[in-house]
C-alpha cells in the first residue's frame, strides 16, 4: 500500500497534505505518528465521565491535527463534534459513534501501511 | 406610356381586322372561282360526253341504214332485173322483203311513182332531193307517212325493174317504221337522261322524242325562251342553223330559267337530217352544287379554325404584350428611383466631403499664418487630423459601394477569433462612447466556440457600422449593449450559430426609413438627423457582407425608443485546436451586476476549472467575502466590475483592501480603456484589469499570470523571507504531533522553536527568558491548565519591556467571534489551521518589524 493509497483510504487529501508538508517523507513520518497520538483515547474517556470540556478540547485537537495532515473526513466529523461540545454541553446523537468510525478506519488504514512498509 | 400601350392595342387591333379581311377574301374568291370551275367542267365533260354520244347515235344510224340498205341491195342482187316475170319477181321480192322484216316494199319511178309490191303506200314528205339521188343511181333515206298517218322511213336503192307499162323504175324502195328506227337508236330511252331528236335543215322533225310538242325544233327553241330571253332564243337557232347549212357539227349549252342543256348537233348519213343530242343539267347541276356547297361550307369551316386560331393567338400576344409593358413600367420606376437616390446621394456627398474639405484648407490656412503659435498649430492639426479621417471614411464607404456595385467586394476568409474581434471593436468605439458619455456593455454567453473561420476586417467593418450608428444616434448619457451568442448551426457540426445584436436607446428610425435603411444612398434626411453626416452607404454596405458571409441582418427600432440590429452569422468553427485552457482549482468570486453575464462569466470559468461565485453588488459581496474568510476558505481571486450599483468597484476594491487586507489579487473588470482609472485603481489595490467581454480565453489569459505569481510563490516561500532567519519563536502547542508539524515546516523558515505544553508552561518560560529573547509567540487557543486566551492575557499583563510581543493565534476554530475574542486578549492576529506557512511567515515578518 503506498502513502496515497492510503490517503484515499483513509478519505483524506494526499495532495493537500504534501502542498503543506512538501515532501512525502513528513506526510509518511506524521501519519504514523497519527495512530500513536492520545487525543482519541482522551475524548473517549472524558466523553465515558461525561466531561464535556475535556471531550471538547479532545475533539478540538483530533480536528487541528488532521486539518494538518489533511485527513479530510475525519477533520469533518471531528469537527462536528467539536462544535456540538462547545460551550459543554453533551453531543448531538451519532456525531461521537460517527468520530469512532472514521477513527477506525483511519487507524487501520495507517496500521495497513505500517505493515505494507515494514514488511 | 399608357399611349403607347393604347397605340400598339390599336395597332394589333387593326392588323388582326386586315388578316381577317384577307382570309375571308382569299377563301371566297376560292370558292367561287372553284363553283365556276365545277361549272366549267362539267360542261366540258358534257360537251364530250354529247360529243361520243351523237358520234354513237349517228354511228347507229348509219350501220342501221347501211344494214336495211343492203338488204334491199340483196333483194335487187337475188332476184336481178329480168331474172323472172313481173308476177314472179313481185312474188319473190314479197317473200324476201317481209322475211327481212320491211313494212312494205314499192318500185320507184323516175318520175316519183311509187308502184306498191307489198304493204301500204306511203307519202314521201319531202320527195325532191329523195328521187335525185336515186335518179343519180345513189342509195338513199327519207321519211314519209303511210295511209294510216304512221311515220315511216323510206330506203331507196336504185336499181331497173323492168315494169309493164310507162313505169320506168329506177329505185326499189322499202319501208320500216320510224319507231322501228328510234328504237333501234334508243333515241328516247327512259333510263338516259339524254334524248335525241333527228331533224331537216329547216328544223323540222323528222324523229323526235316524247316530250317535244313543236313540230319544229327552232319553234321548239324559241318557245324554250320565250317571254325572257327571246334575243338568245334566236341566237342559238341562227347558230344552229348555220352549222346545219355549213355541214358541221354544233355544240352548246342552252341557258334558260335556272335550267342548262346542252345541245349537240350532227349530220346524219345517207339522209339530209341532222341529229339533234340534248342532256339536260338539271341533275348533275344539283351534283355540282351539292359539291359547291360542300365546297363552301369546308371553305367556312377552314376560314372559323383560322379565325379563331388567329384570335387566340392575338389575345395571348396583347396578354403578353400587357405583361411586358407592365414589368418595363416597374424597370422603369425602378430606374428612375435609382437614379433619383444617386443624385441626390451625389448632392449629399458633394456637400459631405465639401465640408471636411473646407475644415482641412481652413484649417491649414490659419496654422500657416500661426506658424510660430504651437498651440495654435497644434489645434489646427488636430482639427485636420479628425477632418480628413471623416473624409476618409466617407470615400471609403463611396469605394466599397462602388466595389459591390461592380460584384468585385470579395470576403478573405481566415481563422479569426470572436474575442479578438470583440476586443478590437470595443477598443475602437471606446474613445466615442467615452466623448459621450454613453454607457456601453459588452454581454456574452453560450460562446462554445471562439475561433471561427470568417473575415475579420469585414466582420469588424459590419461591427463599427452598425455600433458607429448607434453611437451616433444615441444622445448623451444614453445606453448600447452589444450582446454575443452562439448556438447549433443548421449547416452541422462544423457550424456555429453566431448572433451579435446591437442595441441602442437613442432617437430610433421612423418605419419609412427602417423599410429602406438597407438601401444604397439612403440617408434618413430630416431635421432631427440634418445634423448627422455620413455616406448614406454604411448600411447598404454593411447588409452586402452579411449576405456574402450568408448571414442575415434584421432591424426593429422605434422612434424615440432606440433600435437593435441583429445579425446572425454561420460560422464555420475553425479546425485549430483550442488550447488546453486549465487553471487550479480556485475560488473565485465573480461582482457584476448583471446577472445574466455574472452567470455566463461563471460558467466560462468553470470550464477553465475554476469554481466561481457570483455576487450582484459590492456589498454582497463583501458579505461573501467574509463568509468565505470565516470558513477559512478564502477566494483565491476577486474580479470587480467597475460600474456597480452603489459602491463601484474602486471603491469595493478599498473597502476589501482595508477589510481583509492585501493577500487576494483583486482584478477589476472593465469594457473601458482603464489607463485613465489606472493609478487610481492600483492605489485603491486592484492587482490587474481584465477587460469585458469576458470569452473563456479572456478569463485564461487575464488568470494565468496569477499562478506564477501565487503557486510558486508557495513552493518558494520557505527560502524568500531571510529576515525570519535565526528568528526565536515560542509555541504554546498541548499536542505533540501538532507542534512537531509546525516545528518541522517553520524551522524551515530558518526559526527556532521552543515548545511550550501549555499556556501555563507558555507564560512561564517567557517569563523566565531574558528580555527580547522570543521574537514572537504563536498560541495556540485550546490548551489544557491554561488557554492561549488566558495566557495572552497574562503575558500582556506582565511588566516587562517585552510584554508586548507579537503574539499570533492558531487554532482550527475559524469563527469571527473567535477572532474578535483573540483580538480582544491582545493578540496580533490570527492564522487558521492548518498551518499555512506562507501565512504565518507573512504574519511573523510584517509584526517582528514592526515591533
Amino acid at each position: 500500500m503506498t502513502l496515497q493509497e492510503c490517503y484515499a483510504a483513509m478519505g483524506g487529501d494526499y495532495n493537500d497534505a504534501i502542498g503543506r508538508l512538501r515532501s512525502e517523507r513528513l506526510v509518511q513520518k506524521f501519519v504514523l505518528k497519527f495512530a500513536e497520538d492520545g487525543s482519541y483515547s482522551l475524548l473517549q474517556s472524558s466523553l465515558a465521565d461525561s466531561n464535556y470540556d475535556e471531550a471538547f478540547r479532545a475533539a478540538h485537537t483530533i480536528k487541528g491535527v488532521c486539518q494538518n495532515l489533511s485527513l479530510t473526513r475525519l477533520a469533518d466529523s471531528s469537527s462536528a463534534l467539536c462544535e456540538s461540545l462547545r460551550g459543554g454541553t453533551p453531543p448531538a446523537s451519532g456525531l461521537a459513534e460517527q468520530v469512532s468510525a472514521d477513527y477506525q478506519e483511519t487507524v487501520s488504514a495507517i496500521q495497513a501501511f505500517r505493515e505494507g512498509i515494514s514488511g | 406610356m399608357k399611349e403607347q400601350q393604347r397605340h400598339s392595342k390599336r395597332f394589333l387591333t387593326w392588323s388582326l381586322i386586315a388578316v381577317l379581311a384577307l382570309c375571308a377574301l382569299v377563301f371566297s374568291f376560292l370558292i367561287f372561282f372553284m363553283t365556276q370551275k365545277s361549272t366549267d367542267t362539267i360542261s366540258q365533260v358534257g360537251g364530250i360526253y354529247m360529243n361520243g354520244m351523237s358520234e354513237k347515235i349517228s354511228q347507229h344510224f348509219k350501220t342501221t341504214i347501211e344494214l336495211r340498205l343492203s338488204q334491199v341491195e340483196a333483194l335487187v342482187e337475188t332476184i336481178p332485173p329480168g331474172s323472172a316475170d313481173p308476177a314472179t319477181l313481185r312474188e319473190e321480192l314479197t317473200y324476201s322483203a317481209q322475211a327481212r322484216g320491211f313494212e312494205s316494199l314499192a318500185f320507184y319511178s323516175k318520175d316519183g311513182r311509187l308502184d306498191m309490191i307489198y304493204g301500204e303506200e306511203s307519202a314521201i314528205t319531202a320527195p325532191g332531193p329523195f328521187l335525185d339521188s336515186l335518179n343519180r343511181g345513189e342509195q338513199k333515206v327519207a321519211v314519209g307517212l303511210s295511209s294510216r298517218g304512221e311515220k315511216v322511213i323510206l330506203l331507196g336503192v336504185s336499181t331497173d325493174y323492168t315494169l309493164p307499162g310507162d313505169f320506168e323504175c329506177t329505185a326499189l324502195v322499202g319501208t320500216l317504221t320510224a319507231d322501228y328506227i328510234a328504237e333501234t337508236l334508243s333515241l328516247y330511252s327512259d333510263e338516259s337522261l339524254v334524248y335525241s331528236h333527228i331533224i331537216r335543215r329547216d328544223g323540222s322533225f323528222v324523229i323526235r322524242s316524247g316530250d317535244a310538242f313543236r313540230d319544229n325544233y327552232f319553234d321548239r327553241i324559241l318557245s324554250l325562251f320565250e317571254g325572257e330571253n327571246d334575243a338568245d332564243g334566236q341566237r342559238y337557232t341562227e347558230e344552229l342553223r348555220d352549222a346545219m347549212n355549213e355541214e358541221r357539227d354544233y355544240s352548246t349549252v342552252l341557258q334558260f330559267g335556272n335550267e342548262r342543256r346542252h345541245l349537240y348537233c350532227t349530220q346524219l348519213a345517207y339522209s339530209e337530217w341532222y341529229l339533234v343530242t340534248v342532256l339536260p343539267y338539271g341533275e348533275l347541276d344539283v351534283a355540282v352544287n351539292d359539291l359547291s356547297s360542300t365546297w363552301i361550307a369546308m371553305a367556312l369551316a377552314g376560314f372559323t379554325v383560322i379565325f379563331l386560331a388567329m384570335l387566340l393567338v392575338f389575345a395571348a400576344y396583347s396578354r403578353l404584350l400587357n405583361q411586358q409593358m407592365e414589368e418595363l413600367e416597374t424597370a422603369r420606376q425602378e430606374a428612375i428611383h435609382a437614379n433619383r437616390a444617386k443624385s441626390e446621394f451625389l448632392s449629399n456627398m458633394s456637400h459631405d466631403i465639401r465640408t471636411p474639405m473646407n475644415a482641412i484648407v481652413g484649417m491649414t490656412a490659419i496654422a500657416t499664418a500661426n506658424i510660430g503659435n504651437t498651440q495654435q498649430v497644434q489645434n489646427c492639426l488636430k482639427k485636420i487630423t479628425l477632418s480628413s479621417r471623416h473624409l476618409l471614411g466617407l470615400i471609403n464607404d463611396v469605394l466599397d459601394m462602388s466595389k459591390i456595385e461592380s460584384g468585385k467586394l470579395t470576403l478573405n476568409t481566415d481563422q479569426i477569433s470572436l474575442r479578438e474581434v470583440m476586443d478590437s471593436i470595443v477598443s475602437i468605439v471606446q474613445p466615442q462612447v467615452r466623448a459621450k458619455h454613453q454607457h456601453f456593455d459588452v454581454f456574452i454567453h453560450d460562446i462554445s466556440t471562439e475561433n471561427v473561420c470568417c473575415d475579420s476586417v469585414r466582420l469588424n467593418q459590419v461591427l463599427i457600422n452598425i455600433l458607429g450608428n448607434a453611437i451616433k444616434f444615441t444622445p448623451d448619457g444614453g445606453a448600447i449593449q452589444v450582446c454575443l451568442y452562439e448556438e447549433p448551426s443548421q449547416l452541422g457540426e462544423n457550424y456555429v450559430r453566431t448572433h451579435i445584436i446591437i442595441k441602442d436607446n437613442g432617437i430610433g428610425m421612423t418605419p419609412d426609413f427602417q423599410a429602406k435603411i438597407f438601401e444604397s444612398f439612403v440617408r434618413e434626411d430630416s431635421a432631427r438627423v440634418r445634423r448627422t453626416e455620413g455616406s448614406g452607404l454604411g448600411m447598404a454596405i454593411t447588409k452586402y457582407i452579411v449576405d456574402a458571409m450568408g448571414g442575415a441582418i434584421t432591424l426593429k427600432s422605434a422612434l424615440g425608443e432606440g433600435s437593435e440590429f441583429h445579425v446572425t452569422l454561420d460560422l464555420e468553427r475553425a479546425s485549430v485546436l483550442e488550447e488546453d485552457m486549465m487553471l487550479p482549482e480556485w475560488n473565485l468570486l465573480v461582482v457584476d451586476d448583471d446577472q445574466q453575464l455574472c452567470e455566463s462569466a461563471a460558467a466560462s470559468l468553470k470550464s477553465i476549472g475554476i469554481r466561481a461565485d457570483c455576487a450582484l453588488d459590492a456589498e454582497s459581496a463583501i458579505e461573501m467575502i467574509t463568509q468565505r474568510r470565516e470558513r477559512r476558505d478564502n477566494y483565491h481571486v476577486i474580479l470587480l466590475d467597475w460600474k456597480l450599483p452603489g459602491m463601484d468597484g474602486i471603491t469595493a476594491a478599498k473597502e476589501i483592501r482595508r477589510r481583509f487586507g492585501s493577500d487576494t489579487p483583486i482584478l477589476l473588470i472593465s469594457a473601458y480603456d482603464w489607463s485613465e482609472i489606472e493609478a487610481e485603481a492600483k492605489e485603491a489595490g486592484i492587482s490587474g484589469f481584465i477587460s469585458k467581454p469576458l470569452f473563456k480565453s479572456t478569463l485564461f489569459y487575464g488568470l494565468k499570470p496569477l499562478i506564477e505569481t501565487q503557486v510558486p510563490a508557495k513552493e518558494q516561500a520557505p527560502e524568500a523571507p531571510s529576515s525570519l532567519c535565526g528568528r526565536k519563536i515560542l509555541l504554546a502547542e498541548d499536542n505533540d504531533l501538532n507542534w512537531e508539524i509546525a516545528q518541522e515546516l517553520l524551522s524551515e523558515l530558518g526559526l527556532e522553536l521552543e515548545w511550550a505544553e501549555n499556556g501555563e508552561i507558555c507564560v512561564d518560560k517567557f517569563l523566565a527568558s531574558p528580555v527580547g529573547f522570543y521574537d514572537a509567540i504563536l498560541m495556540d487557543l485550546r490548551m489544557p491548565v491554561m488557554t492561549g486566551y488566558e495566557a495572552t492575557a497574562a503575558i500582556r499583563s506582565l511588566d516587562r519591556p517585552d510584554a508586548n510581543i507579537p503574539i499570533i493565534a492558531m487554532t482550527a476554530d475559524a469563527f469571527s467571534e473567535d477572532i474578535q475574542r483573540c483580538l480582544d486578549c491582545g493578540m496580533n492576529a490570527h492564522v487558521a489551521k492548518p498551518i499555512d506557512v506562507r501565512e504565518i511567515s507573512r504574519l511573523l515578518e510584517k509584526f517582528i518589524r514592526l515591533s
